[in-house]
């Protein structure tokens, strides 16, 4: 009986220290940065992390691969998360509820101040890349057939199998709208797959066009090339980083070395680093701490 | 090697210390409801609903009280620990042979001392099954606290999935099953020595 007493003592004192270790608040000197959970955004919370850690003496605090949009949002509007990177179009739909723009410019400026206006929330300038949907198909076919734009596609679509995942044929950004807005007339009915299927299957050739995400590393395992939204019918997605305003407030630099990153990451960059991670297995940490090398970030 | 065997440590920790958590206050909650149907049937009813709902769902509401981290995944599984708990205390006392609790009366017994002497000791068996149900839930509930930021081996799950890396989920799947099955194994195990004495009491 004495043994099970002293037991239960060493456990409730390890649950009181554990607990009371948990519920330290961020001190002024660290920040936390956080992400979602896929590996694009994986590798742009790291590249902000180590920029930071780097440009700084603050301590940081990188709590990656959370639970996606809504998790990082939430946690950032209370405080338990200072920065995270976040999607304009992303921003718009989900969080201020809007309805789809085209204008990335337009939909980077709403979301800019309103975040600013309701949620005390800062967008940073983009870091370059737009992740959002877009036709891909087999880099071979495209260069044979001069193919680099979605209207490029038109006069051979008429011989061309389009395949995509389900949710893309039920969205608005989606297949309907897509074909009539670009004319586009594909051979037979499109066909429906897995998502996980549809690079592979293009690839292979049993279908000829899918959808992609601009940015996705799989475009590159498989040789696909992503053409160019000529009519801007697909939505932009332009990741930005995003913080907190008390935070900028501490911590003014913060702004100028974030702003470092715009424009220096591309839809063919960001691939290439989704590439490594996902095909190469290369960590995130890695990839993000190759990129700001090369980009002399750091040293 | 190494972050294996910390993950599983940490597994470890999240998930007993969220049973305990449930254990301490649900065990009393347990011992207390007997005293009057009403407040038993409320206070079950509560637990019944706490377990419906969805994990994921727990997760973000306590997220936004408790943070990102292990302190959200430990209330969660005390949360989800405690209809077991709670339910097999109350079921373990009210179970108690009513011929049995008349003769510690007969012998004098204060209501703590039956408490104590009588009911506890024959509900014990009933009380570590509730127990028991509890920690093996718990191991598996604890893999999804990596959405709030918990460590724990639901890592390489979720990122073996998001990678389609069967290894790496292999890599925190196989050490969640055999915790599971060896934990069961070990509470079983004292559950039936438990028994046989309550009977010989």
């Amino acid at each position: 009986m004495k043994t099970i007493k002293r037991a239960l003592m060493i456990l409730l004192t390890a649950v009181i220290t554990f607990t009371a270790a948990g519920c330290t608040g961020a001190s002024d000197k660290k920040i936390v940065v956080g992400s979602k959970n896929y590996t694009e955004n994986m590798v742009l919370g790291s590249i902000i992390s180590q920029l930071i850690e780097e440009k700084t003496d603050l301590r940081v605090e990188y709590k990656e691969n959370l639970g996606g949009t809504m998790v990082c949002y939430e946690a950032l509007k209370n405080g338990q998360l200072d920065i995270y990177p976040e999607y304009t179009g992303t921003a718009l739909t989900a969080q201020l509820k809007m309805d789809v723009i085209n204008d990335a410019d337009k939909v980077y400026d709403i979301v800019k101040e309103e975040f600013d206006r309701q949620f005390n929330i800062k967008w940073m300038k983009p870091f370059g890349l737009n992740n959002t949907y877009a036709v891909a198909l087999p880099n071979d076919f495209a260069e044979k057939n001069g193919i680099v734009t979605v209207s490029d596609l038109v006069p051979f679509a008429g011989e061309l199998v389009f395949g995509a995942e389900h949710e893309f044929f039920d969205r608005q950004d989606g297949y309907d709208g897509m074909v009539e807005a670009y004319g586009l007339e594909f051979s037979g009915d499109p066909v429906k797959m897995d998502i996980a299927m549809k690079y592979q299957a293009t690839a292979q050739g049993r279908i000829h066009v899918t959808d992609a995400f601009s940015t996705d590393g799989q475009l590159i395992t498989y040789d696909l090339k992503v053409l160019e939204d000529d009519k801007n019918f697909f939505p932009p997605y332009y990741a930005a980083p995003i913080i907190r305003k008390e935070t900028l407030e501490k911590h003014p630099e913060l702004e100028s070395i974030l702003n470092e990153l715009s424009g220096r990451i591309d839809d063919q960059t960001m691939q290439q680093m989704n590439y490594k991670v996902e095909s190469e297995g290369m960590s995130t940490r890695e990839a993000a701490r190759e990129f700001l090398k090369s980009e002399g970030l750091i040293d | 090697m190494n972050d294996l065997l910390l993950s599983i440590l940490v597994h470890l920790q999240i998930t007993f210390t969220g049973v305990l958590i449930a254990a301490v206050t649900g065990i009393i909650a347990g011992i207390v409801i007997t005293k009057n149907k009403t407040v038993a049937a409320i206070v079950m009813s509560l637990t019944d609903i706490v377990q419906t709902i969805p994990s994921v769902a727990l997760l973000a509401i306590l997220m936004m009280l408790f943070g990102l981290g292990d302190t959200t995944a430990v209330v969660a599984l005390a949360l989800y620990s405690l209809l077991p708990i709670v339910r097999n205390t109350y079921a373990g006392i009210t179970g108690v042979d009513k011929g049995l609790i008349e003769a510690g009366r007969g012998m004098g017994m204060t209501k703590i001392q039956l408490l104590v002497k009588v009911q506890l000791p024959m509900a014990l068996p009933v009380i570590l099954s509730g127990l028991r149900m509890a920690i093996i839930t718990a191991l598996g509930i604890a893999t999804i606290g990596v959405l709030i930021g918990a460590g724990g081996l639901g890592y390489f799950i979720y990122r073996g999935v998001q990678i389609s890396d069967l290894t790496m989920i292999l890599k925190g799947a196989v050490p969640v099953s055999l915790l599971a099955v060896f934990v069961d194994l070990i509470l079983q195990y004292s559950e039936k020595k438990m028994a046989k004495k309550a009977k010989r009491a």
